[in-house]
């Protein structure tokens, strides 16, 4: 049963260059790209290439939607070679609707989805940042197991980070998209 | 590239302390024959058994002399093991370099591996300034692995589950880490 207090349906689509004027919202902002790689991206132009160079072609990129309108994103990398069976997991989504669990229920559209796209895949894997709470709780929620602290992992802008390391495993099970 | 030479006061072949590190060679197949072809030593390992010099001259000359950091370990001048670290291509992921190592099945169990990882340890961050972590990933039933690495001063962080396929086989694996600013890595450098 929805929540009647948070009735935003949410939907999962690729991406298309006309996104660009939404996707700027939320790319221009520091406050989504605080904890990812990706850099904040104010001009159309680039944020036009993006889209069509990277988010198009990519294996598995969704725009987070809201009424087809994107705010968001969510990714999916599978490794290759020896990596093969394991595949990263990225997400972001603009400022205004944070705090509503879409990102949570994201996530686990994505579960529900790319042990099919992707077979070969038998662990999902997704780091987040010791000190992004946020995030912590979405993989939390959406079931995702924390499996260590990685000490001086990586550097993310310039910044050497400890992150958490969680997992979901193609056998573990998919919390229901409307569980809480 | 430097030996690293750790001398007890009465070297000898049973002296198990008196252990050195050194690029392996060609020369050297018949001791790497010797653990190589061990069934007990390449269980954890990602590659099989090997059968024959052939195949061991030509990993030597293809994969190992060409390896940024691979070393044999040894008691005199014989190889008995070896230990690599390999650095970590990734963007931003160049912090980080992964340990390993091998070592003869008659030489477990009397600190060797300990050493030589320590050994390392107290080079490899003077050797690579950028270096920040220093990670080891282990089978979860390889317990002496893990404890090599609990008394060389590694910082065991969790386990991963289902992260290495193995002969064909999804692994869970240890993670271990030891930082350049763990207190282990400056006592061994000064003591």
């Amino acid at each position: 049963m929805e929540d009647p207090s948070s009735p935003t349906t949410i939907t999962l689509r690729p991406f298309r260059t006309t996104d660009v004027d939404d996707f700027i919202s939320w790319v221009g902002d520091d406050r989504v790209t605080r904890w990812i790689r990706w850099s904040t991206i104010t001009s159309k132009e680039e944020v036009l290439t993006f889209i069509k160079e990277v988010c198009i072609p990519h294996p598995w990129r969704r725009s987070i939607c809201v009424d087809d309108r994107s705010i968001g994103f969510i990714s999916i990398f599978p490794g290759s070679g020896d990596d093969r069976c394991k595949a990263d997991i990225g997400y972001g989504l603009a400022v205004k609707y944070w705090g509503q669990g879409i990102t949570t229920r994201a996530v686990k559209m994505a579960l529900s989805q790319v042990f099919k796209d992707f077979p070969g895949i038998i662990r999902l894997q997704a780091f987040a940042d010791v000190e992004n709470k946020a995030s912590q709780r979405v993989l939390e929620k959406a079931g995702f197991l924390k499996e260590g602290h990685l000490r001086k992992y990586t550097y993310i802008k310039g910044d050497l980070k400890d992150l958490f390391v969680y997992s979901f495993l193609s056998t573990d099970t998919i919390p229901h998209p409307l569980d809480p | 590239m430097e030996e690293i030479k750790i001398q007890s006061d009465k070297p000898s072949e049973e002296d198990f302390s008196n252990i050195n590190l050194r690029l392996l060679d060609l020369s050297d197949v018949d001791d790497f024959l010797e653990w190589a072809m061990d069934p007990k030593v390449c269980q954890f390992c990602s590659w099989d058994t090997f059968t024959s010099k052939e195949q061991a001259m030509a990993y030597i000359a293809d994969f190992i002399v060409p390896h940024p950091w691979f070393r044999a370990i040894c008691l005199g001048d014989r190889a008995i093991g070896t230990i690599s670290v390999l650095q970590n291509p990734g963007i931003g992921d160049s912090c980080r370099g992964e340990v390993g190592y091998v070592l003869g099945s008659k030489y477990w169990g009397k600190g060797i591996a300990t050493r030589a990882v320590k050994m390392v340890a107290a080079d490899i961050f003077v050797e690579w300034p950028h270096l920040e972590r220093l990670e080891a990933l282990v089978d979860v039933d390889n317990k002496g692995s893990q404890r090599v690495l609990e008394k060389a001063g590694f910082v065991r962080e969790g386990v991963l589950r289902k992260y290495f396929l193995q002969k064909g086989r999804a692994r869970d694996m240890v993670i271990f880490s030891l930082l350049s600013t763990d207190s282990q890595v400056n006592y061994f450098m000064y003591s």
